[in-house]
């Protein structure tokens, strides 16, 4: 049997920019896919060619078996899609919504009457199913996006960006219900761009910047790949140069931000003790002396140059 | 699961977004506003300032309003079939259009929807008119009820015709912006043409504009029932130019669609 | 502070609240034009109606009781100038509607910038469009064979009269944006307007209307101000109609600018 999702050379133009650039991926039964990536690097544009919302300018995908541009119909047929901005049409309720989600899917008229009310109780929006949509809140939205896009039992799921502007407890109980759909069978492809994310759900992952691929992976692979820890202090400004220096003996640099000196500690936590004793002997002095293990976002730095999200360590 | 497409999922759908459609003006009453206020209201601007017009010879009535309803009831319904598309605008800016791009099957039923939306929106105004008309005007219905089902069915297919219109330019611009763009176009069908006098009174471009224009016709047609009676003569023309606007507007809009999802 | 310290202290205060409204008259000026959507339709359609009424009227004119004028062009004008800037007037509630939708308006607050010269701006934006709208119009009807009989005097007055119209419909606007908050209610008057315009001796002499239809054209404060104006055009140059036309549309100005200075007064008094 064919894989959920494969894309081969996946190229897509708009006039002079190109968004997306010769993306090669694949996505296993049962996995949790997620596109890692900061804003602008083409995950949106990759995945609507993958849900049959664009065409690619070159290259080509199969989506549960079949071909995105050939046969759109049937990847129709077997996708569930809850885009960036919840798709919903404010002046209805939730359960009109899954209704006429129901209808326009040709589900015969016994199931139309049940899957609503099933898929709310799911999503936990029984309570305010009979209310307008546009007086729900952003994450009452994000899940009745994603009931309307279980409507049809999809084998995939693609959920781009589901918890972008979501308060931290609207994003766990979504990470519990991707995990849930999960564990039922559904393969997830889902785009992100907070690093935790991609952590929490993730079975592989692919880090997308600037339109391509540069890393692809399980995430503790990838992290362990990175090899060393992150050293990170505070330094006065004018110490810097001292402090690059003395550090630059126990590995290479690696980005942070404005104020800070970070290195990649060759050897792990045991070195901590000389790089203090050193920083000493150079009477170079610092504060807030941290050691953190490899995580994607050093992944991410270390594939890019940069940073993933906007605070930096 | 596989989904059951066909005839009876189209019907599905049409009805749906159509019921939707109407649902959406009940909990927005301030979207149907214009729809109800301004032919009404043209229809008493038009009599009132231009009553002594009947009073030259050529219009064959010499009560405005027997003249005047049909033009009103043309306003009426452009403004119904251009409405009914920005339900369509609402859905392309929002994002719920992606989800009924999304669905299985042919996408023709989604536009026909939005169609069946405004041929339904088309009957508020047209009955206000009429009834304003005949209350108010003391219009006479020479045509007896034929006159008012010509009435009707003209302006049911000329609010498809411009809902096609609406619908055209909107899968074009993918924004609301559409129906702006489109009033230049609107003001010349309805204001280029027999709405407020004869063709005989007309002279030069206006009359060529008027000879030309599928409105012509349609409202020769919508007339009759306030003047001489129906005769086929004089319907149909009407009919073929509603199926000409249909044709010329519905089928790019349908291409349209079918290019926003391959 | 000294008397002088004191003087220079109004008289800088002064400038810069002309700078000011200044600025923010340009930003005005400048968001019209940047906006060809609003703006060229609020000319071509005017100008539509005219050329179309011209064409279909042409027998009317030789209805008893209508004026009497070479061609229906010289009739319409006054209402066609009125027409294109009584809507472009609206714009100005629509975009300090939208200016308080998106924030802006709740920045300029906060910032020095005078509480009237917000206003003033506004309005002064206004009549710079009223004023440009005029001149293409007018241009447009000679090029096409009207003809004003009072000459230079009798255009200097119609535009002095644009001016203080859009104006004075600005100030409405204006009011129901600061009552409103919203776009979408502002541009809901837009019928209204028009509705008021139609009512009128704007397309059609009140002398051959019936009814209460006449009656109320015939006390329509608009028809006060285009039967004059139109004598202007057609008939040659007069004081009192001169006068009348100016004195009404001017009155109309303060009252609705005046309404307007205490509408943005209670809005911030609520803040």
């Amino acid at each position: 049997m064919s894989r959920p999702v494969e894309a081969t050379g996946l190229v897509k133009r708009f006039g002079e920019l190109t968004a997306v650039d010769g993306i090669d991926l694949h996505v296993d039964h049962g996995e949790i896919f997620a596109f890692l990536g900061p804003n602008g690097a083409g995950k949106s544009t990759t995945v609507r060619m993958l849900v049959t919302l664009l065409q690619p300018t070159e290259g080509s995908a199969r989506v549960a078996g079949f071909d995105v541009v050939e046969h759109a119909g049937e990847v129709r047929q077997a996708i569930g899609v809850a885009l960036q901005d919840a798709a919903i049409d404010p002046m209805m309720t939730g359960n009109e919504l899954l209704q006429l989600q129901s209808v326009l899917h040709g589900l015969p008229r016994s199931v139309i009457r049940r899957r609503g009310p099933e898929l709310l109780e799911r999503v936990g929006l029984t309570a305010a199913a009979d209310r307008r949509v546009g007086t729900y809140s952003g994450g009452m939205r994000r899940r009745l996006d994603l009931a309307l896009s279980l409507v049809h039992e999809p084998s995939v799921l693609f959920l781009d960006e589901p918890t972008t502007g979501l308060d931290p407890t609207s994003r766990q109980s979504l990470w519990e219900e991707v995990r849930r759909l999960n564990d039922d069978g559904t393969t997830v492809f889902l785009t992100t761009q907070y690093l935790e994310e991609a952590d929490q759900l993730a079975g592989r992952l692919a880090i997308i910047d600037g339109g391509a691929i540069v890393r692809e992976g399980a995430p503790g692979p990838l992290k362990a790949a990175v090899g060393s820890p992150t050293l990170r202090l505070d330094v006065a400004a004018e110490q810097r140069d001292a402090a690059h220096e003395v550090l630059g003996q126990f590995g290479p640099d690696r980005p942070c931000r404005e104020g800070r000196v970070a290195i990649g500690l060759d050897g792990g936590s045991s070195r901590m003790a000389d790089v203090v004793r050193a920083l000493d002997e150079a009477s170079i002095a610092f504060a807030h002396l941290e050691l953190d293990a490899p995580s994607l976002d050093d992944v991410f730095a270390d594939a890019t140059g940069r940073r993933l999200e906007g605070a930096l360590e | 699961m596989t989904a059951i497409t066909g005839p009876a999922h189209s019907a599905g759908v049409i009805g749906s977004l159509a019921a939707r459609g109407m649902v959406r003006i009940i909990r927005r009453p301030s979207l149907i506003i214009p729809t109800i206020v301004m032919p009404v209201f043209f229809l008493v601007a038009f009599t009132g300032s231009f009553s002594g017009i009947t009073n030259i010879e050529g219009y064959g009535t010499d009560n405005v309003f027997n003249w005047m309803t049909p033009y009103a009831v043309l306003q009426g319904v452009s403004f119904a079939g251009v409405g009914a598309a920005g339900m369509t605008g609402e859905d392309i800016e929002n994002g719920f259009f992606d989800r009924l791009l999304l669905t299985p099957g042919p996408k023709l039923p989604l536009m026909l929807g939005a169609i069946g939306y405004a041929m339904i929106r088309a009957l508020i105004p047209t009955t206000l008119v009429l009834i304003t008309a005949l209350v108010v005007g003391g219009a006479d219905l020479n045509g007896g009820a034929l006159g008012v089902l010509i009435l009707y069915v003209g302006a049911l297919g000329t609010a498809a015709g411009f809902a096609c219109l609406g619908l055209l330019a909107i899968y074009r611009l993918q924004s609301m912006r559409a129906l702006l763009a489109i009033q230049v176009p609107i003001f010349a069908l309805t204001f280029l043409s027999i709405g407020q006098v004869p063709l005989d009174f007309q002279t030069g471009w206006l009359r060529r504009a008027s000879e030309l224009n599928p409105i012509t016709p349609i409202l020769e047609m919508l007339r009759q029932g306030f003047l001489d009676g129906v005769t086929w003569e004089s319907t149909w023309p009407g009919l073929v130019a509603i199926a000409a606007l249909i044709t010329v507007f519905g089928v790019p809009a349908w291409f349209q669609l079918r290019r926003m999802a391959p | 502070m000294t008397a002088t310290a004191a003087a220079a202290d109004q008289r800088s205060r002064l400038r810069s609240a002309l700078d000011q409204a200044a600025a923010l008259s340009l930003r005005s000026i400048r968001t019209s034009f940047r906006n060809p959507v609003s703006f060229v339709p609020g000319l071509v359609f005017p100008l539509m109606l005219a050329a179309v009424y011209s064409a279909q009227f042409q027998r009317a004119l030789g209805l008893p009781g209508f004026p009497e004028v070479d061609s229906f062009l010289d009739f319409i004008l006054p209402a066609s100038i009125l027409q294109a800037v009584a809507f472009g007037a609206t714009a100005a509630g629509a975009d300090m509607a939208l200016d308080m939708e998106n924030g802006f308006f709740d920045r300029l607050l906060t910032s020095p910038v005078s509480r009237p010269s917000i206003l003033s701006a506004r309005l002064a934006g206004s009549a710079v469009e009223a004023a440009i709208k005029f001149v293409i119009i007018l241009g447009i009807f000679l090029l096409f064979g009207a003809s004003v009989k009072s000459s230079v005097p009798g255009v200097l007055v119609i535009l002095v009269v644009s001016v203080l119209l859009a104006m004075a419909i600005g100030g409405v606007s204006l009011v129901l944006a600061l009552r409103t908050g919203s776009q979408e209610a502002v541009n809901a008057s837009f019928p209204l307007v028009f509705s008021v315009l139609f009512v009128s001796s704007a397309f059609f002499p009140t002398e051959l209307m019936e009814g209460w239809y006449q009656t109320i054209a015939e006390n329509n404060p608009i028809t006060w101000i285009i039967d004059p104006v139109r004598r202007l055009v057609i008939e040659g140059w007069s004081w009192s109609d001169s006068l009348s036309a100016i004195g009404l549309t001017f009155a109309f100005a303060v009252a609705t600018i005046s309404w307007a200075t205490f509408a943005l007064r209670r809005r911030l008094a609520t803040l």
